[in-house]
């Protein structure tokens, strides 16, 4: 697949700054390729999509966008992309669809007219579509200032979406969404990926919204902790566990000690079982009877709060002494 | 199923000229919706005309060789115009705080389209509210003929870009609403008295003469007159430059503070 996004030692440094916001920060993105872009508060996501998305200029380093070097084809790259951003950037004093005619006109998707009713049949038949899909069907006439942030939310979604780019960037698109309109929206994007191919760059917090993206990229501090796909991840920072206990624990510490298998104590017995130490083995070996019984499968999210807590050190306090163990390996894997 | 959506505007220029309209459709949508902006359209003329105009006319303006009130009129009609669209344009620093200037600067189209349609639209809501200094005007019983009030209309496309142009200088150099107020207030306050919207000027000197001449708005309120009272006995008692003049001084500030403002003005957006 070729690199529809390529960034080369990108970096920002704000006027008045002493510190760069991203610092020489390289990655691509394949062609209709789902990209994740995660990072804690003030990491540099919103400042690195900025740039992508040309409302901010970079300090140095470059950028490629579906072909077009940002510097010297900003607005042929502009045509290429679009982006929902992070904070609302509706006009409070127009109606909802006054708010998409607006957009789509804008885009040169359509000539203007002064009416709904007087756009062409094409475009009252996609906004009624995406309405529909975020369930804003009824309201797209009313005033924006009566919205909810919610219902906000979903119209920018309704404007972004209303036309088909190579590239779509999703600043943190469902923050403020309930969940009827998050799963929507997902099955939604999903599907337009899979029919137009549309490359996908997506910022969250929400981490499980990246577990079925194809790449995966950590950013902390203004630089790149971690890129590969999300199973990378999760195989790199973290090992699966099995959960055990028993009435009678201490006969159970014994015979996983004959067993030569390492394990830690928290609320239950946590053993580690990858690298070759088989959960069925461990299971099917032990005699004392079982108490509590559970396998820990990590999610993304697990992963993301190990890389995160460790840059910040925080890792192990938070997570108790339960976590010691898988902490401390994840490190000196990483090392 | 979604709608794939095939069409759109392939010529650049269609689509820069559709952008315009779009831009300039929103500033009139916004200001025909606003109950404030259309009180105002009757509140500044009753104030400016009826009560400053009309207390100057009473008081002061005898033995001026022409009739004051229609004077007067003309000049605040400029002057009405000029500050509607300033400030219509210096909205561009409040869009700054909902962050809609994101939702115009990330869209394909140039920079100056998205400027020139700002200023169409601070235009044309500009004229629509001029309706209000005509009414104010009739009450007060100024005469002028339709003909005159057809002419003043026809250049007020000029003069709208020129005050349009100098709102884009404004905005280049200025963030906030607050600040961009100040300054509209502090340049076109002054201006309105020194460039003779409704005090003549043609005995200026000094300082004063310097100022009054380097004025934007002096060459629009003279270009204005010298249509409004072309043909007519007053046209030498009210008129200070041959309307050519005024029309290169208009077109020359104009290009010059649009190319200078807009290219600031996109750089400001981006370099922060």
């Amino acid at each position: 697949m070729e690199p529809v996004i390529q960034v080369t030692e990108l970096s920002k440094t704000y006027s008045h700054a002493q510190k760069k916001a991203v610092d020489a920060v390289s990655f691509c993105v394949n062609e209709g390729e789902f990209f994740a872009f995660l990072g804690p508060n003030g990491a540099g996501k919103t400042t690195t999509i900025s740039i992508l998305t040309t409302t901010l200029a970079k300090t140095s380093g470059s950028v490629t966008n579906a072909g077009f070097d940002l510097d010297r084809a900003t607005r042929q790259n502009r045509g290429k992309v679009v982006i929902i951003f992070q904070k609302p950037s509706l006009d409070l004093n127009l109606s909802a669809e006054e708010n998409i005619r607006f957009h789509a006109c804008l885009y040169g998707m359509f000539p203007y007219r002064p009416a709904f009713s007087l756009m062409s049949r094409a475009y009252k038949d996609r906004v009624m579509e995406l309405a529909e899909i975020v369930g804003l069907k009824d309201s797209l006439r009313q005033p924006i200032k009566k919205m909810s942030g919610g219902m906000q939310r979903k119209l920018e979604i309704i404007r972004s979406l209303i036309h088909q780019p190579d590239i779509l960037f999703l600043d943190e698109p469902t923050q403020g969404l309930d969940a009827v309109s998050r799963r929507n929206l997902w099955e939604y994007i999903n599907r337009t990926r899979k029919e137009l191919g549309t490359t996908v760059f997506l910022t969250t917090h929400y981490i499980d919204e990246a577990e079925n993206v194809d790449t995966v990229c950590i950013i902390n501090q203004g630089k790149i902790e971690f890129t590969g796909s999300p199973e990378q991840m999760k195989e790199t920072l973290l090992r699966r566990e099995l959960l055990l206990d028993a009435a009678d624990r201490a006969a159970l510490e014994d015979e996983l000690k004959s067993m030569s298998v390492g394990y830690t104590i928290g609320k239950h017995i946590v053993v580690p079982t990858a690298g070759g130490v088989s959960a069925q083995k461990i299971i099917s070996g032990l005699k004392t009877p079982l108490s509590y019984l559970n396998t820990h499968e990590p999610s993304l999210e697990d992963a993301y709060v190990e890389l995160i807590g460790q840059k910040e050190g925080t890792a192990a306090m938070k997570r108790g002494s339960m976590f010691d163990f898988t902490a401390r390996s994840a490190r000196e894997r990483l090392a | 199923m979604s709608t794939i959506i095939t069409s759109g505007m392939q010529n650049r220029f269609l689509r820069e000229i559709n952008a315009i309209i779009t831009i300039a459709a929103r500033d009139v949508t916004i200001t025909v919706k606003s109950p404030a902006t259309l009180a105002l359209t009757l509140f500044m003329p009753l104030m400016m005309m009826g009560m400053l105009g009309g207390s100057l006319a009473q008081n002061m303006a005898g033995g001026l060789g022409f009739d004051y009130k229609q004077f007067m009129m003309v000049g605040m009609m400029v002057n009405m115009l000029f500050m509607t669209v300033t400030m219509g344009i210096t909205s561009i620093t409040q869009d700054r705080i909902t962050d809609f200037t994101q939702e115009m600067m990330v869209s394909p189209i140039s920079r100056y389209s998205i400027l020139l349609g700002k200023i169409a639209g601070a235009s044309a809501g500009a004229i629509l509210q001029l309706s209000g200094t005509i009414v104010v005007a009739l009450l007060m019983g100024i005469h002028f003929s339709i003909w005159q009030l057809l002419s003043f209309l026809a250049i007020s496309p000029l003069l709208c870009l020129a005050a349009g142009a100098f709102g884009v200088l404004i905005v280049a150099f200025v963030k906030t609403p607050n600040a961009a107020n100040i300054i509209v207030m502090l340049i076109v306050m002054p201006q309105m008295f020194l460039s003779g919207a409704i005090i003549p000027i043609n005995h200026s000197s000094g300082v004063l003469f310097v100022l009054s001449r380097a004025m934007p708005m002096t060459y629009c309120l003279d270009l204005a007159r010298s249509v409004f009272y072309a043909g007519t006995p007053d046209y030498s008692n009210v008129v200070l430059f041959n309307p050519a003049i005024c029309v290169m001084g208009i077109v020359t500030l104009s290009v010059f503070f649009l190319v200078f403002g807009t290219f600031f003005f996109a750089r400001s957006e981006t370099n922060r």
